[in-house]
């Protein structure tokens, strides 16, 4: 009888294949199809998707709107956010665990639901056919919501607590407290949560279907539209590269790659 | 050594799950007796029930192979769910079908790019197809030059389907009724480029249209100007040219602020629950809503079970887009029995079988589809001389042209009509079969080159993504203009905000 001890590099070898198989390859795949074009048959080495996409009205209006959106979504989302994750942490409410999962509740039913189910509600209201964008951000702040209350509420239920008393004894009052140590020490909560709402809010395009009546291109809409209609894998792989760009982009502005161990105290996803 | 080899072996094990899933795809063998078609979903009548007449007609054929051949046959049927997808499918060369069903354009492109096997002459010649399929669509597929290579499944027209109640039925007689701020918000499109388009044209050229309709007049397939007349609606149906492509842009822009909204598969639905009133539709879509939302009478007592609506359909006067799916065979398929399969389809009994389960206009005429439409549970409403239910005769709704030349003996030729309502002549029947006046002047819309195809698809876009609200611009300046701010304030502290040190003092390096 022979005993099997596995080492850590022989553990390792079911995920280094998979993360080939299904990070590494397709990410070459679809380099290799955004910078190619197929004319007769043929495929040969181009930057003309690139050039096409800067030049369209069309592209370029998506990307304007899709960014619009996102950026009032997110804006909103922080908005509603802050305030209850800030109540829920900094309360002596006893059954505050049972009010955060009533947020967070609806992520786990399935999305496409919910927003079926609001589609009829804002019919019923009468903003459906009317009014697309709004309906659209509705969504995506209803969709998303939860995903930035959670970094949040964590961010700040782990505060430590003599950070504040301490601030208060130099004299600062409530306001001061807060703007000088609360939110910056809360900052890695803010900027997981934007990203993990900005990123789905410019891509998520069965929300801006289903609410804005068909009337709205996102840009992940105009991606499915070249994969599945338009029938060019070119110019599709080309705006999810350009996506990529942006949205790495994003977080290296927000600061999303730093190394921050003491910083981030758990809450920062990224 | 050996040890660590087994290790790496085990740890393989971890990824037997992907693996496994592999193997399943790859061990399905190819053998002469597996016909393997490839359809859109819900387009085949594969469910059995007594009740509904429904027969599952994929495991009857493989009987009836069976019986006549005395081999046994298996279909491994599957489903996609737009044109393109199939067709990647086939270029990619994954999968490999022996008959699969495009729709007309798609059908062009393959056939065009020599991607299909032509049928046999025995086939063409001889076969329930040949004979039973209707002389308007063998002439339209004659016209055309797709005989060899293509045998229509499912055909129809493209109109608009209406609710009498809410929209008059004078302002659709043209497909620029719905340009109308009477109808804001009550209409729905197709999300879809090649049908929009074609709305576009068809708005667009209106006028000239009209005009050929009136100076030709044609009412009849046998009128000598038809061929004339139909040559030139297809010539303008087919404009692709820049002028065309920028006018239907701003058209199709300026349509949406009369819009509910673009659909894909919701317009029936919406129709039948009356948040719209006007959906832009295949006609085949345009009988199930029609079906969906009637009242339902109780049949003994007659009395209402469920309120409901009765909409109509009608193609505008100017033409109509006749679209149609067909099947054909990718190279490398078994013609043998992919035609034996097509065979089985075509008799008038089973075309009739998949009507009545698909609610779509098969392509097949004879004497069991005729009989079926002319049966009170389809169209009849009587016979000639009948009264209505408001005490009006009925009327001749003529189906010659389509059913002309395809019995075995029970019906005549110039004999095939149904008597129906003055009320019904605009319902299902309108959608199910199109009268000879609206075949006169609908033609097909050929499919485009790839760089027609891309300018198309641009002008969809644009018309998709524009025009942007003029806040959306607001907010993108209000955010530019914060991002400066700060950027701004960063290099002013940056500048400032660090106190030289006072004589004496020495800074300390960082890190040091």
């Amino acid at each position: 009888m022979m005993k099997l001890h596995l080492s850590r590099k022989q553990l390792c070898i079911p995920y280094a294949l998979f993360l080939a198989l299904f990070v590494v390859i397709p990410m070459l795949l679809i380099l290799f199809y955004a910078f190619t074009e197929t004319v007769d048959g043929k495929i040969s080495f181009t930057f003309m998707n690139f050039v096409n996409f800067f030049t369209s009205t069309a592209k370029l209006s998506t990307l304007l709107m899709s960014f619009t959106i996102a950026i009032i979504s997110t804006a909103i989302c922080l908005l509603i956010g802050y305030p209850v994750a800030y109540i829920l942490a900094r309360s002596h409410f006893r059954k505050k665990n049972v009010l955060l999962m009533l947020f967070i509740l609806p992520m786990w039913i399935n999305f496409v639901l919910r927003i079926t189910a609001l589609r009829e509600l804002l019919d019923l209201i009468g903003l459906l056919g009317t009014q697309n964008y709004l309906n659209t951000i509705i969504g995506m702040v209803y969709d998303f919501l939860p995903f930035m209350i959670l970094p949040l509420y964590t961010t700040l239920e782990k505060l430590d607590n003599s950070y504040l008393e301490a601030a208060s004894d130099l004299g600062g009052n409530k306001f001061t407290v807060f703007t000088k140590v609360t939110f910056p020490l809360s900052m890695p909560g803010v900027i997981s949560g934007i990203t993990m709402v900005f990123m789905p809010s410019m891509t998520n395009y069965v929300v801006s279907d289903t609410l804005g009546n068909f009337n709205i291109t996102i840009l992940g809409k105009l991606i499915n539209e070249y994969f599945t209609t338009y029938d060019n894998w070119h110019m599709g792989s080309m705006i999810s590269i350009i996506l990529l760009v942006i949205i790495f982009l994003t977080m290296l502005a927000t600061g999303g790659f730093k190394d921050s161990k003491n910083d981030a105290r758990g809450a920062n996803l990224w | 050594m050996k040890k660590k080899f087994f290790a790496n072996i085990f740890s393989l094990f971890l990824l037997a799950p992907f693996l496994l899933s592999f193997v399943g795809c790859a061990n399905e063998s190819s053998s002469d007796n597996i016909l393997r078609v490839y359809n859109w979903e819900d387009y085949i009548c594969n469910e059995d029930s007594e009740e509904d007449g429904y027969v599952d007609l994929i495991a009857k054929f493989e009987n009836e192979y069976k019986q006549k051949t005395g081999k046994n046959v298996t279909v491994e049927y599957s489903t996609f769910g737009t044109n393109e997808n199939m067709y990647n499918e086939l270029k990619i060369g994954g999968a490999e079908y022996d008959l699969v069903c495009p729709s007309d354009y798609m059908i062009m492109k393959m056939i065009s790019e020599d991607m299909v096997e032509p049928f046999t002459d025995e086939f063409i010649q001889n076969s329930n197809y040949a004979e039973y399929a209707s002389p308007y669509i063998k002439d339209l597929f004659e016209l055309n030059g797709w005989t060899k290579y293509a045998v229509a499944y499912m055909w129809g027209t493209m109109g608009y389907v209406y609710n009498p109640n809410i929209v008059d039925k004078e302002d659709l007689q043209s497909w620029g009724g719905i340009w109308n701020k009477k109808y804001s918000n009550l209409t729905t499109i197709k999300d879809s480029v090649r049908d929009s388009y074609f709305l576009g044209v068809a708005y667009e050229y209106m006028e000239e249209l009209k005009a050929l309709a009136e100076q030709y007049n044609v009412t009849s397939l046998d009128d000598e100007n038809y061929s004339k007349y139909n040559a030139l609606v297809t010539e303008i149906m087919n404009r692709t040219d820049e002028e065309t492509l920028e006018a239907v842009k701003n058209d199709l822009i300026d349509l949406k602020q009369y819009l509910y909204g673009f659909e894909v598969d919701s317009g029936k639905q919406d129709m039948i629950t009356g948040k719209i009133a006007i959906n832009f539709a295949w006609s085949g879509d345009a009988v199930f809503a029609m079906d969906e939302a009637e009242p339902i009478y109780d049949e003994d007592t007659g009395k209402l079970i469920e309120k409901g609506v009765y909409l109509n359909y009608i193609v505008p006067e100017e033409c109509s887009n006749i679209w149609f799916d067909g099947w054909v065979m990718p190279k490398g398929a078994n013609v043998e029995l992919a035609q034996e399969f097509i065979d089985f389809l075509s008799s008038p009994e089973n075309a009739m079988t998949n009507m009545n389960y698909i609610g779509y206009t098969s392509a097949i005429a004879g004497d069991a589809v005729f009989e079926g439409m002319s049966s009170e549970d389809w169209y009849s409403e009587g016979e000639e001389g009948d009264l209505d239910e408001n005490g009006n005769p009925l009327v001749p709704y003529n189906l010659n042209y389509f059913f002309n030349g395809t019995s075995d003996g029970k019906y005549k030729d110039g004999e095939y009509f149904i008597w129906v309502s003055q009320e019904s002549r605009d319902r299902q029947i309108a959608a199910q079969y199109p009268s000879e006046e609206i075949i006169a002047r609908s033609a097909i819309m050929q499919h485009f080159d790839d760089n027609t195809n891309a300018a198309v698809n641009e002008m969809w876009e644009e018309v998709k993504g524009l025009p942007i609200p003029i806040w959306a611009y607001i907010v993108i300046a209000v955010i530019a203009g914060g991002i400066l701010l700060i950027v701004l304030t960063y290099i002013y502290k940056g500048r400032h905000s660090e106190p030289k040190p006072k004589k004496g003092y020495k800074i300390l390096k960082k890190g040091a």
